[in-house]
């Protein structure tokens, strides 16, 4: 008998009295992180992972509470994207007017995907879901009076935060990014610990346990879906326009591409799916690791401890190849993890340090 | 306070569902039994609006309800207990039970309704913190007839609840819809198990493939030769 408590959304098991303050002391950490230190690299790294976080988050709520396993959440991202970053360079709209919009577009899109494809169950949901994503993507690729094509969008100024003329941030720096990917964190972990702990979070783990146990208990499927559906999208809509603006440039492939679309999925996966702290594990997990393989580190690291002489064949194999094979390691990685940790690393983790917690016959 | 009228329905193309006629009476046990794709549970979906009716009105307390929407059907009173235990296997049984009790007309009376559901069901009392999907069949049941009463039903509508239950729990799940029965709930329940269901019930309906073609006393049909025949081997 496998070991449930970790997806045991209502159990108790998260929350003992020291979480607070350690919840605080992490916070406040994070904090002061920028003014400790000034490496633009390590702020970068550190927004990659609050992105990562937020858009885990996001999709966490459809995906694991609702159980609605959407593989088209690059259409909210990619939303989100392109409305904040059109409005800010055809019609000088500053960007956080924009994020608003960005956020309505996104609704209107889940509701045309929730309308017509919370319809269908199991696999006809995730395919269509894609399907929708990928629409998306074509046509913005091809409306190119609208969107600029598969040239993209290169942001050329980011206009200064002002509030009542008085200049609060302006955008040179990584800090100001670095603050507000951190309260878009925490305004995503709120929401989802809110949603949990609500009638609503009930509803949705009822739907993701039997469908239909719970039409019989009266629960409106459809409207709780698409209810999921819009909490998600918003906040999707706000990682991606919050993605845009960091980066600066966006094209039809970065953000409404299906590789997007997985990689959300894959964060909560990894980390444990339906859980508050499963999204921010599987960050930890992947941001640092799809970096490291990226940028070579880890073939120097096996230098390093003179393993293999990076002059070997074997060295100049793996100089030339590593950095390429994130995808592959990726890969691996979610096998892995789904074979062997089927509640994620957090559901792992929790189960080797915890006893069982339900009584058993 | 139920009355169903020339119901037609169909799978696709594959016809189901003949002219049925049926009612249940407040306060009543009516039990419709029949042999497997007689047409048994197919009749309670369209009661509880999971499926669209070709044809024929459905009536409660003289309230039309094939327009309805499932989850209005529930609000009027009418609840069904889904065959094969059909519980939340994650939750724990106090949150198995709560989910019954979030419609609005049952919120108050969620707190009285939990103690009727532990005094009906001293096991779910014991195991209340247990996961849902780690107890044993019988004990499922009980939960999923528990999470049912949590709605306040007026008219309880029980698929099979005696499937894949040992003989002894068989008796015992019968016992307690007479109990359930006595308290004020009206029941139509839908059985395999002819003998003890006619046995508890006020009045009986006999479907074969989709028709209604015997209907009277619960003991009555149990002494009639044809059931007895066709169902009892006797």
């Amino acid at each position: 008998m496998k070991d449930t408590s970790a997806k045991n959304v209502h159990g108790k098991a998260g929350f003992k009295s020291a979480e607070p303050i350690v919840t605080l002391l992490v916070l406040a950490g994070l904090a002061l992180f920028p003014t400790l230190v000034s490496s633009p690299y390590s702020l970068h790294l550190m927004i990659l992972l609050f992105l990562s976080i937020i858009m885990g988050q996001s999709w966490n709520i459809v995906g694991g509470y609702a159980g609605q396993y959407s593989v088209g959440h690059a259409a909210y991202f990619g939303a989100g994207a392109y409305t904040t970053m059109l409005l800010m360079q055809q019609w000088k709209i500053a960007p956080w007017y924009g994020v608003w919009a960005g956020m309505a577009v996104a609704v209107v899109v889940a509701l045309v995907v929730g309308s017509i494809c919370f319809r269908l169950r199991g696999p006809y949901f995730v395919l269509a879901s894609i399907a929708v994503a990928e629409i998306l993507r074509l046509s913005t690729m091809n409306l190119k009076d609208l969107t600029n094509g598969a040239e993209g969008i290169l942001a050329t100024e980011i206009p200064p935060l002002t509030i009542a003329g008085k200049v609060i941030t302006d955008f040179s720096t990584k800090v100001p990014f670095y603050y507000i990917g951190l309260g878009l964190v925490v305004l995503t972990i709120v929401v989802t610990f809110l949603v949990q702990h609500s009638k609503l979070g009930y509803y949705f783990q009822a739907i993701r346990e039997d469908q239909d146990a719970a039409h019989s208990l009266g629960i409106n499927l459809t409207f709780h879906k698409n209810i999921a559906l819009i909490v998600s999208a918003l906040l999707t809509s706000l990682a991606g326009s919050f993605y845009a603006i960091y980066i600066g440039f966006i094209d039809p492939p970065t953000v409404l591409g299906l590789d997007i679309s997985v990689q959300i999925v894959l964060i909560c996966i990894i980390g444990g799916i339906g859980t508050i702290y499963g999204p921010v594990v599987g960050s930890l997990v992947l941001v640092p690791l799809s970096e490291a393989l990226r940028s070579n580190i880890i073939a120097e690291a096996i230098f390093a401890t003179g393993a293999v002489s990076p002059t070997s064949g074997v060295g100049v194999f793996l100089k030339e190849n590593l950095a390429h094979a994130h995808a592959l390691i990726y890969g691996v990685l979610v096998v892995v993890v789904i074979l062997f940790m089927p509640d994620g690393v957090l559901g792992f983790v929790r189960k080797l340090t915890t006893k069982r917690k339900g009584e058993r016959s | 306070m139920l009355k169903i009228d020339k119901l037609n329905f169909s799978y696709d193309d594959l016809k189901v569902l003949w002219d049925i006629d049926l009612e249940v009476h407040e306060g009543e046990i009516v039990s419709v039994v029949g042999s497997n794709g007689a047409g048994k549970s197919t009749t309670l979906k369209n009661i509880s609006r999971l499926v669209r009716p070709d044809s024929g009105s459905i009536l409660f307390q003289g309230e039309e309800i094939t327009k309805l929407e499932s989850h209005q059907v529930v609000e009027r009173g009418i609840v069904q207990v889904p065959e094969g235990r059909k519980i939340f296997p994650e939750m724990t049984v106090r949150e198995n039970l709560r989910m019954g009790s979030f419609i609005k007309s049952a919120k108050a009376t969620r707190e009285s309704n939990m103690e009727r559901v532990f005094t009906l069901f001293p096991r779910l009392k014991e195991r209340e913190k247990q996961l849902g999907g780690t107890m044993s069949g019988g004990e499922q049941q009980m939960l999923a007839i528990g999470r049912g009463l949590m709605t306040n039903p007026k008219l309880l509508l029980l698929d099979e609840p005696s499937l894949g239950l040992s003989p002894l729990l068989v008796g015992n799940i019968f016992e307690i819809i007479k109990e359930i029965n006595r308290q004020g709930v009206t029941i139509l329940l839908v059985e395999q198990n002819v003998y003890q269901s006619l046995r508890i019930a006020h009045r009986g309906y006999v479907l074969e493939t989709g028709r209604v073609v015997l209907s009277g006393k619960g003991e009555d049909l149990l002494n009639d030769p044809h059931v007895r025949k066709a169902f009892l081997g006797m």
